[in-house]
């Protein structure tokens, strides 16, 4: 008979911690804030890196010095890292292909917080777009990837890439760009231009839970600083 | 009543977000991000002219944008990014004061997103400067390759590369169309008056090049410039980067939180009354 009232008061004790647990949950869930990209500006507290510059061209502005191109563009090192220090990032790059399908690879989900470089994109520096992306998260617990703050880039914010010999290349951002996948623009992406450019690429806009992808990327697009 | 209103709601916030998402990136998608802007470059290719000052103005503006000085004979200039607009291009003899008569001027109308060569070509005395459409884009794979023939000493010369004829009789002060050719190393032959000249070429999938035929002092050269870059093969679609852990999310379901909460009363309320009978039992022993 005694044993009868541990069981019971058990069950009292339990259910009522199931019906706090139950209520917390639902209050919690009504008040879920979505979960929004940060506003706030300069969160970096990353420096610029220093090394040496390696412009490619004279000044646009003034008299310049002709530049004889009879001679084959000096091939540039491999990138090996790339800093922005408004928004905090300072990642080394792995280097990333093509996937079977035809679709850029990406680092893979344990590696959110590295960037990668697109191998048959020209190097940083060189004539062209180059090309580098990174996630914008993780797959739970809102871990925040590499390009997680890259949207908060505008027009004039420096970005550093470092090769493989030492060399610093500067970019400054001309513009940023949001396309629906659905609508990605190839050819202004990766299409050929006449001088060095860095295009980053980040997923932006509405997860779709069905497929487990976002709709839309960003596209930051830059030029060397010369 | 409930479910019509949340009907209607799901609709506008549909409205809106196609609104948000949809309009906004398919402008973005029309109008280039590099829409404002072109590039242009400035190239001495007339074997008889002595070096050259060449000017570059905006249309309305007397003062120099840029100014390339002592330019020589098979000069070309790297290519400058200019907003779109007008502009015109001088040449002035080398050490010519900028505010002399030019001995030749020309305007050119820079369209966003594109690339210019302006070159002098022709004999000193009918020397010209001539206005050329470059072009950027490149077929999936391949590289793209135009001519320039400014060799004065063959007035006509055939050009290949491998075994793909880029020109078979391109006469001097001329520019061939531009061809696709497979990538990679190459042998470029230049073809005048009975006699091949060959040197070695790198095209990478993706790239744009003009070949410029110089005279030079042995006889004719071929300069290969890579004009443009892009991703030889560039990816398809858009790029997967992200995984929505940090995704904006409505509120979740209250369904399983609805559910624990009545199991527990139902297992709280079976842990009271059996402990009320327990008591009442208790007290009637």
């Amino acid at each position: 008979m005694p044993n009868r009232w541990p069981a019971a008061a058990l069950a009292l004790a339990a259910g009522l911690v199931v019906i706090a647990g139950g209520t917390t949950g639902l209050l919690l869930t009504r008040h879920s804030t979505p979960a929004l990209r940060p506003a706030a500006l300069g969160v970096g507290a990353v420096p610029a890196p220093t090394g040496p510059i390696v412009g490619a061209f004279p000044s646009p502005t003034g008299p310049i010095v002709a530049v004889s191109q009879s001679a084959a563009p000096k091939p540039v090192a491999a990138p090996v890292s790339l800093t922005i220090p408004l928004i905090g990032v300072q990642t080394d790059l792995m280097t990333l292909g093509l996937k079977s399908d035809g679709e850029l690879q990406v680092p893979p989900p344990n590696m959110v917080s590295v960037a990668g470089w697109y191998t048959g994109s020209p190097r940083p520096g060189a004539i062209g777009s180059s090309i580098i992306v990174g996630h914008i998260d993780g797959g739970g617990g809102s871990i925040k990837g590499v390009f997680f703050r890259l949207t908060q880039l505008s027009a004039g914010d420096k970005i550093y890439v470092k090769r493989a010999d030492g060399t610093l290349v500067e970019f400054q951002v001309t513009s940023v760009q949001q396309y629906l996948k659905d609508h990605f623009p190839t050819q202004a992406v990766y299409g050929a231009v006449p001088d060095p450019e860095l295009r980053l690429i980040t997923c932006d806009g509405t997860f779709d839970l069905a497929t487990g992808h976002y709709l839309s990327n960003i596209v930051v697009y830059a030029t060397e600083v010369s | 009543m409930f479910f019509r209103n949340t009907t209607k709601k799901l609709l506008m916030l549909v409205a809106a977000s196609a609104l948000l998402l949809g309009i906004p990136a398919a402008a973005a998608f029309a109008s280039s991000a590099t829409a404002g802007t072109g590039w242009i470059r400035l190239a001495h290719l007339s074997p008889n002219t002595p070096a050259v000052d060449v000017y570059l103005y905006s249309f309305d503006d007397s003062t120099a944008m840029i100014v390339l000085h002592h330019v020589a004979y098979g000069t070309v200039s790297p290519y400058e990014s200019v907003k779109a607009g007008d502009y015109s291009v001088a040449m002035r003899a080398a050490g010519a004061s900028a505010t002399s008569q030019p001995v030749l001027s020309t305007s050119v109308t820079i369209t966003g997103g594109h690339a210019y060569t302006v070159a002098g070509m022709g004999p000193e005395s009918g020397l010209r400067l001539q206005v050329m459409n470059d072009d950027l884009s490149t077929p999936s794979g391949q590289a793209l390759v135009r001519v320039i023939q400014a060799s004065l000493k063959q007035q006509v010369v055939k050009v290949a590369v491998g075994s793909t004829v880029l020109a078979s009789s391109l006469k001097f002060a001329s520019v061939s169309p531009y061809q696709a050719v497979s990538p990679g190393a190459a042998t470029v032959t230049l073809t005048a008056g009975g006699t091949n000249t060959t040197s070695g070429v790198t095209c990478a999938a993706g790239t744009v090049h003009t070949f410029v035929v110089l005279d030079s002092a042995s006889g004719l050269e071929v300069v290969n410039l890579e004009d443009a870059s892009g991703s030889g093969k560039p990816p398809s679609g858009g790029v997967q980067t992200g995984f929505g852990g940090t995704a904006p999310h409505g509120p979740g379901s209250a369904l399983p939180w609805l559910a624990a909460i009545g199991a527990g009363s139902l297992l709280a309320l079976t842990g009271g009354l059996r402990l009320r009978r327990n008591r009442q039992l208790t007290a009637r022993i």
